[in-house]
């Protein structure tokens, strides 16, 4: 992987000379809030980690579609927001024309062997590529060619790749892909921006999957090599958090439930009504009723200042560079966490400061006992966000027993953070009920509110065929005019890769065929409408639905659509459920959907935010719609030109199109 | 009404004789004698007074004190059969409004007229209408301690005391704004200067006068001050209070509705006095560490509101707070929105290179600072061998962002050394840079502040940084010394001494460390609040102090039923602690919220207090009267009630119903 990570790392170097030259060119300055360092730079960094290069790389295909989801709409999103800001529709159509990809198909695709070989050679492609977009289009057609499998999985791959960082390139924002690892050993790759907070990102990852979105979902950072982890603040900087991983860390990512996280805000008084765990107080704490609870709350994060629980005892301090640990008494204050040295009473004047909390974030210490020799396994660690390493600079404590634990960390981190943790808490309570209220209205009156939340939610993941069912039922409820058509359009390049997935020569030409000016109209077109709020959430929402409504997700990318054939060769699990999807899809009438949807959309809270922003969205759209509706008609046409290629599709994509207008 | 008399003397109709002392409680007063019956009015007394009298003035004010009852006849429909007046009854005609001297939380005084008619709760609210403080609920009057009266004799005559006797506000209008201060206090120049003694900061005591002044040694002494409340419900001539004396105005209850900077100048700033003056005297302990922030919050308000004396004689202080609020803002908003590295490439990057000796310590090293060609530019700093080497790699580089930053300076000994503790994922690499002078180490280790915040010098607060730097090393020259920047003469406080550190700690930290040792600490905590404006640093302050553990706690000796020992008993806004009195320990603690019912039973001097769950608590007070600890009780209670809707009212009644009670005088 070495090598290739490298190899990749060059590429995309090279990619992004390219895009400059090309966004120069243009004239066209994308995103608002541009950095100025040199993209080169970013993109290193943004490269940095080993997991990233491995999720680019290795990332299973349905990844890398849900990822180009995220991508194309935040495409769109810029688009808009140039065209938004200069009102010129000319503009626009060369600007998406060098977006597009498709060029580099023609290029890379003739070359590739084997994988390695291919980036390899991508390298000395690429030069080419920056070619005019003019140039571009004659190319296309020389990748019909019959390729191996593996040939084509490793372009597809590549293809993505690239888009994706042009994509990533285009936004001018220092962007991640985050691998996240899943409670079932699975994972997702997400695209994380330097201005999306926790809170963000887990909003996203809502959408993702379907969770039930309460309060106790977190992102979880671990150090397997220090064997510390801890959660992120829901106002913590993602990318920033990232950004002080080191190159080849091992450090992973999760997306998990803990309830620590807002334990205190559940059951104040646990904290700040535990009076030396006398029995006496631990009854009557336990009887709390939340009207108690809520005005204890308000006291204690409402007021001109907060309260710091009060907290103290004995801990085991490990020493510095030892394994051996020193019990002394510790004292939690606003300032700092002190001990009260040696022969000294508690009082205030006497007491030596430990640690103060400004440059340190607090972890919870994983089996010191077995590592370091820690008295119990109930370990917290403070140390600098930065330190990735053994150092003598990581402070280890150990508690008798868990209580100590979570009130010792909850306190620090109320020390720490202060009223800002009250905030996320509201915030997520916020997220958590609005979702539940969804799930509810859904189930009442299921069509209003499935398709905006539907076609959102199953987007993002269901693509990959995780919860077909009720992906596609929304998606069918969504079926309105527009985004019927251009699903319906969408579809046929995606469907005819789908079923057509044993015939594999037959996906390459379609790609090729398909990809260039289409992909990237819709995008702008879906995005088009996002802008408006949570740029990356929504608008990848945005995106997503065209996608379930395919079910082949590829629709905004033209790249996309090969790679789910390819996959489906290799990934054996993919293509089951692609093809249980359609079929399920397919046959049942619209009404019965919506039936399906009602029970469907209970998991789907996310849906709300997809309301608001849809209707806003729609009225751009068709504002844009003027320029480019040839296009549009020319989307359609490549489809129907696969299809006439592919003769399996062909029908199918005929019998959906009468569905639809059924339907609509 | 024409008596007639018998032979004897008496009156035949029902007449007497009633004798009144005009002026205010003194035996050698003049007396009227009156010709009363039973039936007469109050309202007609007084008339009868007034003619009497045969002196034009104004009479309003004026009132019946019977001293015997201690009680105002202000019920002028009464008649006095119905107060039960006889002959015998010494009454004195007195004005209701009396001027005292009013000891501020800044520990100013301040002259004033106050009433001494109305009960104490509703006095307040007038006398925190007229200082133009919100929420008079939260503050209240002690009696001045009788030591310190002792002490103030030698010092009286040098003291200004503010006079507001003369200003009068129209009862039931707001204030209205005039030029930045209410209305009423733009009279005149007096009132004027009066308003920017309590809505400006005052300056550092000077530190001889903090060791003299006395300071609670243990948690008994602690309990005093709290003896001396008044009580709320009565007016202050009930309790002895006489025209002239001199009153402490205090934050009573440590619950501070609603704090804001914009309308509440002068409220914040006493509250930040009484504060400040709680930690210099220790009354509430912190730790070392807080007091270096607290001590450099106090530099910096006092910095702030010295150079707005100057730029500003017309004293608009709300206003350049606001400027600076709106600037601060501003910029954080800039930089919020555009990245620093825009700022960077948009402005060519400042970079400081120079000859610098670098100090690494390392295990087993013998090796002491060495000379080396070091360039900062942007947040790294890299250092060459020399400056011929300096275009190929460095020896090291080091990115400061996030890095701790700890002055090592001597002035005196011409040492000006900048620690960086700079964390890379190994850990924290420990370097020092050692510089030649203050100017080059003001402009190093401005840099590398802001680069630990991730910010470089082209930052607009670049200049600001090297500047207060500066100052500050200027103060530690002069530290200790004469004539330093403090040439404001307002009072004995604002001492001659110029700013000293040892003004800025409490006296134990005087002890403890050297003006030397304490100056780099307090500037290595002034960098974290060098930005804010006055009302935020004063709003830091106070939440700083709230912060700690021991805030808001009011000591009180008390006796628990069935205990033989004395013990403490804590009031807090929201809980009752019984603290052992020999160590300090907190035994138990109560919470309001689960509190059923308290009772007073005023003649064995005993409070009863239930809890949920039949938990009965009783105790009898000790060192206050137990008038004290009920009306704190009932105080808190009175204040959680305060709702955001209900603005300003003050339902007055409820107050006292919780507060008051019948105590037998």
């Amino acid at each position: 992987m070495g090598e290739s990570n490298e190899d990749i790392d060059q590429m995309f170097s090279n990619l992004l000379g390219e895009m400059d030259l090309l966004t120069q060119s243009l004239g066209v300055d994308i995103l608002p809030p541009p950095e100025s360092k040199p993209p080169r730079a970013e993109f290193n960094y943004t490269v940095g980690f080993k997991d990233l290069n491995e999720s680019l790389n290795a990332l299973e295909d349905q990844d890398l579609d849900a990822l180009m989801a995220d991508l194309v709409a935040d495409i769109s999103e810029a688009e808009q927001r140039t065209i938004q800001a200069q009102k010129e529709s000319p503009q626009k159509q060369p600007h998406s024309a060098s977006l597009h990809v498709p060029s580099f198909h023609g290029t890379a695709s003739p070359g590739y062997g084997a994988n390695v070989a291919a980036t390899s050679q991508f390298d000395d492609d690429l030069p080419p590529p920056p070619a005019d977009p003019v140039l571009d289009l004659p190319l296309p057609p020389p990748p019909p060619e019959p390729i191996s499998q593996e040939e084509e999985e490793a372009q597809a791959k590549a293809d993505k790749i690239k888009l994706a960082l042009e994509k990533l390139k285009e936004a001018k924002v220092k962007k991640l892909v985050v691998k996240i690892h899943m409670n079932d050993n699975s994972s997702k790759s997400l695209m994380v921006d330097e201005r999306q907070l926790a809170r963000d990102v887990l909003d996203n990852l809502f959408e993702k999957t379907h969770c039930d979105c309460n309060v106790d979902w977190c992102l979880y950072e671990i150090y397997p090599e220090l064997q510390i982890e801890r959660f992120f603040e829901d106002h913590e900087n993602v990318v920033e958090i990232l950004s002080d991983w080191t190159r080849d860390t091992e450090n992973k990512l999760l997306f998990l439930e803990k309830e620590e996280k807002y334990a205190v805000f559940k059951n104040p008084q646990n904290f700040y009504l535990d009076n030396k765990g006398k029995k006496e107080n631990k009854e009557t704490n336990e009887k709390m009723n939340a009207k108690n609870k809520e005005s204890l709350l308000e006291e204690s994060f409402c007021g001109t200042s907060i309260i710091v629980p009060e907290l103290e005892g004995a801990l085991y301090l490990k020493e510095d560079g030892k394994k051996s640990w020193k019990r002394r008494y510790f004292l939690l204050r606003a300032s700092g966490i002190y001990y009260v040295p040696k022969g000294k009473t508690k009082t205030s004047r006497d007491l030596a400061c430990f640690i103060q909390f400004e440059n340190v974030n607090i972890y919870y210490g994983i089996q010191c006992k077995m590592k370091y020799k820690a008295p119990t396994d109930y370990c917290f660690v403070l140390k600098h966000p930065q330190i990735q390493k053994e150092s003598q600079y990581i402070k280890y404590l150990c508690c008798d027993d868990a209580r100590a634990l979570s009130q010792w960390v909850t306190g620090i981190r109320i020390a720490k953070y202060g009223k800002m943790l009250y905030d996320n808490y509201q915030r997520a309570m916020a997220r958590a009920g609005l979702a539940s209220r969804w799930t509810n209205l859904g189930t009442v009156n299921a069509v209003p509110p499935a398709p905006p939340s539907t076609g959102v939610k199953t987007g993002t993941t269901q693509a990959n065929g995780q919860i077909p069912q009720a992906t596609q039922s929304m998606n069918t409820a969504l079926g309105e005019d527009r985004r019927h058509l251009e699903t319906t359009k969408d579809k046929k390049p995606g469907l005819g890769s789908h079923d057509p997935g044993a015939p594999r020569a037959q996906p390459p030409p379609k790609s090729s065929l398909l990809p260039p000016p289409p992909p990237v109209r819709r995008s702008s077109d879906v995005g088009g409408g996002s802008p408006g709020t949570p740029p990356k959430a929504k608008s990848a929402a945005a995106s997503f639905p065209a996608q379930p409504d395919d079910l082949l997700p590829p629709p905004p990318p033209p790249p996309p659509p090969p790679p789910p054939p390819l996959e489906d060769d290799e990934l054996p699990p993919p293509p089951p459920d692609f093809n249980d999807a359609p079929p399920d899809f397919v046959p049942p009438p619209p009404p019965s959907f919506a039936g399906d949807l009602g029970f469907s959309l209970p998991p789907p809270p996310p849906p709300p935010p997809a309301l608001g922003p849809e209707p806003a969205r729609t009225p751009p759209v068709v504002v844009k719609r003027p320029p480019p509706p040839p296009k549009r008609q020319e989307n359609p046409g490549p489809p129907g030109g696969g299809g006439g290629e592919q003769d399996f599709m062909s029908d199918l994509m005929k019998a959906l199109q009468k569905k639809r207008g059924n339907m609509s | 009404m024409a008596g007639m008399k018998t032979a004897t003397g008496d009156y035949i109709d029902s007449s007497w004789e009633l004798r009144v002392f005009i002026g205010e409680e003194d035996p050698e007063a003049e007396s009227l004698t009156l010709r009363v019956t039973g039936e007469s009015h109050i309202g007609g007394v007084l008339l009868k007074i007034v003619e009497e009298i045969k002196r034009k003035q104004d009479w309003s004010d004026h009132a019946i004190w019977w001293e015997q009852k201690r009680q105002w006849l202000l019920q002028t429909h009464w008649t006095l059969d119905k107060y039960g007046i006889l002959a015998d009854a010494r009454l004195f005609f007195g004005p209701q409004h009396r001027p005292v001297i009013l000891r501020l939380p800044n520990r100013r005084a301040l002259r004033l007229r106050a009433s001494f008619s109305q009960p104490l709760f509703q006095a307040m609210v007038a006398i925190c209408r007229l200082l133009s403080i919100r929420h008079p609920e939260e503050m209240s009057l002690l009696r001045a301690p009788e030591k310190e009266k002792k002490k103030k004799k030698e010092k009286e005559p040098e003291e200004e005391v503010y006079d507001l006797t003369k200003v009068v506000l129209v009862g039931g209008v707001a204030p209205a704004s005039f030029r930045g201060m209410p209305a009423h206090f733009s009279d005149s120049a007096q009132t004027e200067a009066c308003y920017h003694m309590l809505s400006r900061p005052q300056p550092p005591p000077d530190p001889l006068l903090l060791q003299r002044l006395p300071r609670p040694s243990s948690l008994l002494d602690k309990t005093q001050l709290h003896s001396r409340w008044l009580d709320s419900s009565r007016c202050l001539m009930q309790q002895g209070v006489k025209a002239g004396d001199t009153l402490w105005l205090r934050f009573k209850y440590y619950s501070f509705f609603d704090l804001d900077p914009k309308t509440d100048p002068v409220r914040l700033t006493q509250l930040y006095e009484q504060a400040r003056w709680d930690l210099l005297l220790e009354e509430i302990d912190c730790t070392e560490e807080e007091m270096m922030v607290f001590a450099a919050l106090q530099y910096h308000i006092n910095k702030l509101s010295q150079s707005g004396e100057v730029d500003e004689p017309a004293g608009t202080d709300a206003g350049l707070d606001d400027l600076d609020a709106a600037l601060s803002n501003l910029e954080v908003k800039l930089e919020g929105s555009a990245p620093t590295d825009m700022l960077d490439s948009l402005t060519t990057i400042p970079e400081l290179k120079d000859h610098l000796r670098i100090f690494r310590p390392r295990k087993l090293t013998l090796k002491g600072y060495r000379q080396h060609w070091v360039v900062f530019k942007e947040t790294t700093l890299s250092y060459y061998k020399s400056q011929d080497e300096a275009p190929s790699e460095p020896i090291q580089q080091l990115n400061l962002k996030g890095c701790e930053v700890v002055p090592d300076v001597n002035v005196s000994g011409q040492k000006f050394c900048i620690k960086l503790l700079v964390p890379s994922p190994e850990g924290m690499s420990e370097i020092y840079l050692r510089c030649q002078d203050e100017q080059q180490y003001a402009r190093w280790m401005a840099g590398c502040r802001l680069a630990s915040k991730g910010r470089t010098m082209a930052d607009s607060s670049y200049s600001s940084e090297v500047q207060a730097i500066l100052a500050f090393l200027s103060l530690q020259r002069t530290g200790g010394g004469g004539g330093g920047s403090g040439n404001h003469p307002q009072g004995p406080d604002a001492s001659a001494e110029g700013l000293n550190p040892y003004g800025l700690v409490a006296p134990r930290f005087q002890r403890k460390f050297k003006a030397k040792q304490l100056t780099p600490r307090i500037l290595e905590a002034h960098q974290n609040v060098a930005q804010l404006s006055l009302s935020e640093a004063q709003l830091r302050f106070i939440q700083a102090w709230q912060s700690l553990p021991d805030f808001g706690i009011s000591y009180v000796v008390v006796r628990f039923k069935g205990s033989r020992k004395d013990e403490i008993l804590g009031i807090a806004n929201n809980r009752l602690i019984r603290i052992d009195l020999s160590v300090g320990d907190v035994v138990k603690t109560w919470r309001f919220s689960n509190m059923r019912q308290w009772n007073v039973n005023w003649d064995i001097r005993q409070v009863a207090i239930e809890f949920d769950e039949h938990i009965n608590v009783a105790f009898s007070c000790v060192s206050a009267s137990c008038r004290i600890v009920h009306e704190y009780i009932g105080g808190y209670i009175f204040l959680s009630t305060r709702e955001r809707a209900r603005g300003e009212e003050l339902d007055e009644d409820l107050f006292l119903q919780l507060t008051g009670g019948h105590e037998a005088f």
